[in-house]
């Protein structure tokens, strides 16, 4: 273990070791992944250990991932941001009005021009929650209302198809050494992410606002700054999610985006409770494709009928996983006791 | 009913896994009387206070009688059904309810047809309790929009029973601790009717000349046991105070001791007030560790809040001459003004980061290479802090909730150290820690001094002030009142016998200024 002490001080010596359950949670999604890979791979061997089963899984779980993480980056603040779903369609909705009809502009162009108006959406958010004292929660409702208006005028509420080039699409659909190209994306990002949010002051901080505001605060760390930083990264990301979908699919429709909110939430959440136990890349990473996996292998193994299973599973494993992993220490019979004993370590020595 | 007896506690006894609280104590107050309960912090009031209400179950063998009748101890039902009515320090009003429905939360709404309540009748009858409690108010209007005094009343009006010709005991935990003068005065005209209504009240004051001044008699309990119960017309201030110290006083001398002159002072505090705080104003040294001490509502629990900018302020702090910006901790930690909150949990831990994260969370830029904090380097920091304080740790990296309070404490101790300050303000740094932590503690503090630093120490605990302190200055309503020296008068006994005497305080129009001294003695004793 990294946390294991190099044994030169006696009293840092008192290790308490986790409660078996209390691991299995914090490892939760990684079994549950291994595990629907050796039981469908068990049940429909020849479906689903396939090559085209698995770039498929990943290729169409990348831009709901993308979206996930946009919604990891405040939640480490303590904020929520609602709108990335909505935001991830404005992002589109704007991509497709360029490709339909102003095809002059640079693709390129259109896309940097989507990022950063989805940017500028999650600053308008930052100055709701951090000027007005509105609830992250009721502010990002109402943004993400006010996206959905703009998108139904924008798209005149019908389904549009911005007739991308096949060299844009082919960005989305290429394989680099048998991998989706998607996926690659998907990685990068989420290696940048996790850098900021585990190894650079700025992720320190907001972490730190996240877990007691008012004593970060108190430590001279700037709580209003951290919080518009991390919306208006949210609206980048989530808008990057709609370049990523247009490159790919690349029609648009009003409820492409917010569908994409709850398995988003989803993964974040049961993610949150993985590995160290708040919001993290990894966690959120392994949560969203140990779900994606498992309704891939029932819609292979029980096949057409059962559409409905994809929410229905999403939700069940969901309350299940992070009823399991919210079993910290301390709260199971076992630890308690060795709590006590630790207690007892450290008092015997100051009543020598 | 004269001479009939409102409560009568016989042989009552608590004990705290092995700590005796209240031992063996008395209490007899009589009906339509004021009863006034003082003592020192940790003297066994509140737990008394908590034990009639049923909150606490005493030890086998004591016993109650209320208005005649036998108390079950340690039942709240039984309490509230004999008639015993509390009102806490924070009144227990929610803030954005109206009057009436927070007069509605301890009864029964008036209700007509399915179960509507007629909210005009439920307005009659908050108007009328509050009526008894000499409070005119809009009763339709959220609480948080009256003021401290209103909402008092408020609360003493739900304490009131519902019929107009019951009779309770009311007991009210530290009415006036938050109450400006006029505002006391005018409480206790309310409380002077409600006994000639032939209510029995209890109150439980810091204040003595308050309590002189309201109270028909008085119970002095000290570390858990009833000293004296006396007449207010058979005592004065100096004998009572005498009584709740509970050693004779003698005042030393103060020996004259020489400036000081190379010792350059680190932080100067001018004319800093802010909420219950009237005025402070001290210069702190290099290598001089202040005290202050002060009860319940003196202005001493908010003195850190106000220095570490937490809340706004008036007046001047400088630090090394550079001026604090007043409300923003950034700009007091940037001039080198760094605190330690007894109250961890609220002001000082990050829950959800592990021990080296909460100790290096103040200064990161040392271990920043390239954007990068390079975390092994940040570990080795953390591991020679941790052995230097001696915590107690799985390991750098452990979650900094499996920390005992003491051991928290200690990092946030390291946290503010690393930063190398000019001033360090301790607010209660012991409080809610373990005996054995809070020798650590001490001997960290006395460590950790410099000449280069100063250390503000704000405490509840005397014997914590006479340990480590140069000097203490002791506040009681909002201003300074009196200053001990080391070497010549500061002594735990002096301490208790100063706040609780308020020497000065009586008189806030013309204070009695203690000049700021700025001659720390000596230095030798701290060794």
């Amino acid at each position: 273990m990294s946390t294991a002490n190099t044994g030169d001080d006696v009293r840092v010596k008192s290790t308490r070791a986790e409660p078996m359950t209390v691991m299995l949670g914090r490892y939760s999604a990684l079994f549950l992944l291994v595990g629907f890979l050796v039981l469908f791979g068990f049940l429909r061997p020849e479906v689903f250990l396939t090559q085209t089963t698995f770039r498929a899984t990943l290729s169409s779980g990348v831009v709901t991932a993308i979206l996930a993480l946009a919604f990891l980056v405040p939640l480490t603040a303590g904020a929520f941001d609602l709108s990335v779903g909505t935001m991830m369609g404005l992002s589109l909705v704007i991509m497709n009005w360029f490709g339909t009809n102003h095809k002059s502009v640079p693709i390129a162009l259109v896309c940097v021009g989507a990022v950063l108006i989805c940017a500028v959406v999650g600053l308008i958010s930052g100055i709701m929650v951090v000027r007005f004292k509105v609830n992250s929660l009721i502010a990002t409702l109402g943004v993400s209302q006010v996206l959905t208006a703009i998108e139904l005028k924008i798209s005149n509420n019908r389904q549009m198809t911005g007739a991308f080039s096949e060299g844009f699409q082919n960005w989305g659909n290429r394989s680099i050494f048998g991998v989706p190209i998607v996926v690659m994306y998907l990685l990068v990002l989420a290696l940048i992410i996790w850098f900021v949010l585990e190894h650079t002051p700025a992720g320190r901080y907001l972490f730190a606002v996240g877990g007691n505001p008012e004593a970060a605060r108190l430590a001279g760390i700037n709580a209003n700054r951290l919080t518009y930083g991390s919306l208006v990264a949210s609206g980048a990301v989530a808008g990057l999610a709609g370049v990523v979908y247009s490159m790919k699919v690349g029609v648009f429709s009003v409820d492409s985006g917010p569908g994409l909110l709850f398995p988003a939430l989803a993964a974040v959440f049961f993610g949150a409770s993985q590995f160290s136990r708040r919001p993290n890349v990894w966690g959120t990473l392994v949560a969203y494709f140990a779900l994606a996996f498992g309704v891939r292998g029932l819609q292979l193994t029980f096949g057409p009928g059962t559409f409905w299973i994809e929410p229905m599973f999403q939700g069940v494993t969901l309350l299940i996983a992070v009823a399991l992993a919210s079993r910290t220490i301390g709260s199971t019979r076992k630890s308690r006791r060795q709590q006590l004993e630790v207690t007892a370590q450290q008092t015997a020595p100051v009543t020598a | 009913m004269a001479g009939a007896v409102a409560i009568e506690v016989r042989g009552l006894s608590k004990t705290f896994s092995g700590q005796t609280v209240l031992n063996n104590l008395d209490l007899s107050v009589d009906e339509g009387e004021i009863h006034a309960l003082v003592g020192q912090n940790g003297s066994g009031k509140s737990t008394l206070i908590k034990v009639l209400a049923g909150y606490h179950a005493p030890d086998p063998g004591g016993s109650a009688e209320v208005f005649g009748q036998t108390l079950q101890l340690g039942s709240a039902l039984d309490s509230h059904v004999r008639g015993l009515r509390f009102m806490h320090q924070d009144l227990g009003l929610v803030l954005t309810l109206s009057s009436v429905e927070n007069l509605m939360l301890g009864r029964r709404y008036p209700t007509g047809l399915a179960g509507r309540i007629r909210w005009s009748e439920a307005e009659r009858i908050t108007r009328e309790a509050a009526r008894r409690a000499d409070l005119e108010i809009d009763v339709r209007r959220p609480v948080g929009e009256l003021g401290l005094a209103d909402r008092t009343r408020l609360a003493i009006a739900r304490s009131l029973p519902e019929r107009a010709d019951e009779r309770v005991l009311l007991v009210l935990d530290e009415p006036t601790a938050a109450l400006p003068t006029r505002d006391v005065e005018r409480l206790f005209a309310t409380l002077r009717r409600l006994k000639q209504q032939g209510h029995s009240i209890v109150i439980v004051s810091h204040h003595l000349d308050e309590v002189l001044g309201i109270a028909d008699s008085i119970t002095v309990l000290r570390d858990g046991v009833k000293v004296a119960r006396v007449k207010t017309d058979e005592i004065d201030t100096d004998r009572l105070t005498r009584l709740i110290v509970g050693r004779e006083v003698l005042r030393a001398t103060r020996s004259v001791t020489p400036a000081d002159v190379s010792r350059e002072s680190v932080a100067r505090i001018e004319n800093l007030a802010g909420g219950t705080v009237r005025e402070f104003s001290t210069v702190i040294g290099g290598g001089e560790i202040v005290g202050v001490a002060g009860l319940a509502g003196s202005g001493r629990e908010l003195l850190g809040p106000l220095l570490t900018g937490r809340l706004d302020r008036r007046g001047t702090v400088r630090v090394r001459e550079r001026v604090v910006a007043a409300g923003s901790p950034s700009s007091a930690l940037s001039s080198g003004l760094v605190s330690v909150s007894g109250e961890r949990a609220r002001y000082g831990v990050f829950p959800n980061l592990g021990v080296r994260q909460n100790l290096t969370i103040g200064a990161l830029r040392p271990h920043v290479r390239w954007g990068r904090i390079a975390t092994e380097a940040e570990r080795q920091e953390t591991r020679s802090w941790v052995k230097r304080l001696s915590i107690v740790t799985r390991g750098p990296d452990a979650p900094m909730t499996s920390l005992s309070g003491g051991n928290q404490q200690k990092v946030l101790i390291a946290r503010a150290l690393r930063l190398e300050p000019h001033v360090m303000v301790l607010d209660d740094p012991t409080a809610g820690v373990d005996v054995g932590a809070r020798e650590q503690v001490h001997s960290i503090i006395e460590h950790g001094l410099s000449d280069s630093m100063g250390i503000l120490l704000i405490s509840t605990d005397s014997e914590e002030l006479v340990r480590l302190c140069d000097r203490v200055l002791i506040m009681s309503k909002g201003w300074i009142v009196d200053e001990l020296h080391r070497g010549s008068d500061l002594t735990a006994q002096n301490i208790d016998h100063a706040q609780v005497a308020g020497r000065g305080a009586r008189t806030p129009d013309a204070p009695t200024r203690i000049e700021p001294a700025r001659n720390p003695s000596n230095q030798e004793n701290l060794a």
